[in-house]
């Protein structure tokens, strides 16, 4: 069955005006997006014109008052023109814009800007490469946990046998007495105890054997060594001892929770509170620990034997020469033992030691390499104010301050970008590496700021050949290179003599101004 | 910018005839488009670029006129002296320029 005609006759009509609708939508969107080639300062006019322009197509098109494809396909075509003349206007507006960006891009290159941007990336790009590295972390890590320097292990070199201990009765007497050479002792003995680990919630859990070094409270402070998680809450009960736990035990007991500072666990018979994690670093002092549990000297067990730290003073540090060192004293019944001090600390050196024994080496190969002068008796000082001269030579130590680090990230990302290497390999390729790129780099440094305008620090350039060879000895010869400020030219000899050995700036006066208009000359 | 007098010789046929429509009194560009039978992708660039070069100058219709008329308001183009006189010698050039756009019969209209 057929509909009826009128019912027909409206769909069509619905069909057509959804379609115009539509396509109006579209040629308004084409404009639009045509637009946005369009320069900012100059979009809304043109979107007026072409918003005019296109009502006046639409009438003529259209003044039939029927739907026509040929007509709407039209009035597309004239919609895609308007790419065209948006284009037209964007080339045209970069085509003004370049004569004045020219002169900002030229002005930029060779200058003191450049060069300490060019740095700063350089530092930027290997302090990340640096941070990515996992050997680098690791490194920076256990830098953190090295304990204090001018520590000492002190042990009893009578005693052959292992361990060389010592009593807690000789500790104390230490301790009371006045010291020349020391000025801090710390004591701790390995036991192994029943631990109970108890909480508020769920009572007492079920007991571990752990290895807990019993030491004297001030065991962490005289080592310098951070401890994670301190607790500092006042309610913890004072006349309880405190317990530091090992960053293993941590990790494989309490499942590395952070909130465990503050519980209580039974250590053998008495009872103690966590108060922190001491971190994993080089742990050089004898004995397998798993805990330490902090007690006032009082409250030590007497005639125990352990193990003797100490801290040197001054005078102690000067006469600790090697890494071993005998030490006579004498007991608390005042027979004379004697004694081995080893000194703690890290066997293997740390990558500042590396670097800051490269950096000397290279400082001191660099004569050998370049001419440490800045050619300053060629400069006539007097054609420089104050001020430039003070920004002449801040640059240089601006660069400098950026090399070194440069040359010790650098190194960093060489040393550790190689994982199967290891520690010694590391430190080879980090000291070779830095010494390297402190030496060429020191090199390249001063040859920049020799060739630097002495008045604008821009690198001078357009380099021109003055003179013949031939002529040497009659008339100079050699080289002249121009400040694109207008500032100075470079003389530099192709050949030097007796009365013209070294590059010769040559400042321009005024009068020279109309060969760099448009240049930075102030 | 000024014209240089390298542009007068080498203003293109399709410019020229531009500057014919507008001498002629077609003075907006979907009137020129039809004029010509040009494109609106090269009527209107080449617009840009005579006016760059201080050959065309552009002013609105005022909002009073166009709303009489009940339509949006027109960008009227006309030729400035400059323009005038590369117009001159564009029709040198171009002989058949002012047959193609009669400028007598263009007025009538």
């Amino acid at each position: 069955m057929k509909p009826p005609l009128h019912i027909a006759a409206g769909a069509m009509g619905l069909a057509v005006r959804l379609a115009r609708l539509s396509l109006r939508a579209l040629h308004l969107g084409l404009l639009r997006v045509a637009s946005l080639l369009v320069p900012g300062s100059r979009r809304a006019e043109w979107w007026r014109e072409w918003h005019a322009e296109l009502w006046q197509v639409r009438r003529a098109c259209a003044y039939t008052g029927e739907f026509c494809w040929a007509s709407e396909g039209e009035i597309a075509g004239f919609c895609m023109g308007a790419f065209q003349d948006a284009f037209c206007l964007w080339r045209l507006g970069r085509q003004s814009r370049e004569p004045q960006a020219m002169p900002s891009r030229s002005m930029f290159m060779g200058s003191a800007w450049q060069c300490l941007l060019f740095l700063g990336v350089l530092l930027g790009a290997s302090y990340a490469i640096a941070l990515l590295l996992p050997g680098v972390r690791a490194e920076r890590s256990l830098s953190q946990c090295l304990v204090r320097p001018g520590l000492v292990l002190i042990e009893d070199a009578d005693n052959e046998d292992s361990p060389r201990t010592i009593s807690s009765g000789q500790y104390r007497a230490w301790k009371d007495r006045k010291q020349e050479f020391f000025d801090g002792f710390a004591f701790y003995r390995v036991t192994q105890e029943s631990v109970d680990r108890e909480t508020a919630q769920e009572g007492s859990h079920g007991s571990a054997g752990w290895g807990v070094a019993r030491a004297s409270s001030n065991f962490f402070s005289l080592l310098g060594l951070p401890v994670r998680f301190r607790e500092t809450d006042a309610s913890v009960d004072a006349d309880m001892p405190s317990v530091i736990l090992s960053e293993s035990l941590w990790k494989r007991e309490f499942g590395a929770n952070p909130h465990v500072a503050g519980s209580v666990v039974r250590v053998g018979l008495r009872r103690a509170t966590i108060t922190g994690v001491a971190p994993q670093g080089p742990w050089q002092l004898p004995g397998k620990v798993d805990a330490w549990l902090l007690e006032p000297d009082s409250q030590m067990v007497p005639g125990g034997e352990g193990y003797v730290v100490a801290h040197l003073t001054a005078s102690g540090k000067s006469r600790m020469r090697t890494a071993r060192i005998p030490i006579k004293s004498f007991s608390p019944n005042r027979s004379p033992d004697d004694l081995l001090g080893i000194a703690l600390g890290n066997g293997t050196p740390g990558p500042w030691d590396v670097f800051r024994f490269a950096v000397f080496l290279a400082f001191l190969a660099l004569p050998a390499v370049t001419s440490v002068s800045l050619g300053e008796s060629s400069v006539s000082l007097h054609e420089i104010s104050w001020p430039r001269r003070i920004c002449r030579w801040g640059f240089l130590g601006v660069k400098i301050a950026l090399l070194l680090p440069i040359a010790h990230f650098v190194s960093l990302d060489l040393g550790y970008g190689c994982t199967a290497l290891n520690t010694n390999q590391v430190v080879y390729i980090e000291l070779v590496s830095t010494f390297f790129i402190c030496l060429f780099g020191m090199r390249w440094v001063l040859s920049d700021q020799r060739r630097r305008c002495p008045v604008c620090l821009r690198r001078v350039d357009h380099p021109a050949r003055v003179g013949q060879l031939s002529r040497t000895f009659l008339a100079w010869n050699g080289i002249e290179l121009m400040c694109m400020g207008g500032h100075s030219l470079l003389h530099v000899p192709s050949l030097p003599t007796s009365w013209f050995s070294t590059p010769r700036w040559l400042f321009l006066d005024p009068s020279w101004k109309f060969l760099f208009a448009g240049s930075a000359r102030e | 910018m000024a014209p240089d007098r390298n542009s007068e010789a080498k203003l293109s046929h399709t410019a020229a005839m531009i500057l014919q429509a507008i001498d002629a009194g077609f003075v907006y560009g979907f009137s020129i488009m039809e004029m010509t039978g040009l494109p609106s992708g090269t009527v209107y660039p080449a617009m840009r670029r005579l006016e760059r070069d201080d050959l065309i100058r552009s002013q609105w219709e005022r909002q009073s006129i166009a709303d009489d008329e009940q339509r949006p308001p027109r960008k009227y183009y006309k030729l400035t002296a400059a323009g005038r006189a590369t117009l001159q010698s564009s029709r040198k050039r171009y002989p058949l320029l002012e047959r193609l756009i009669p400028i007598e019969e263009a007025r009538s209209l």
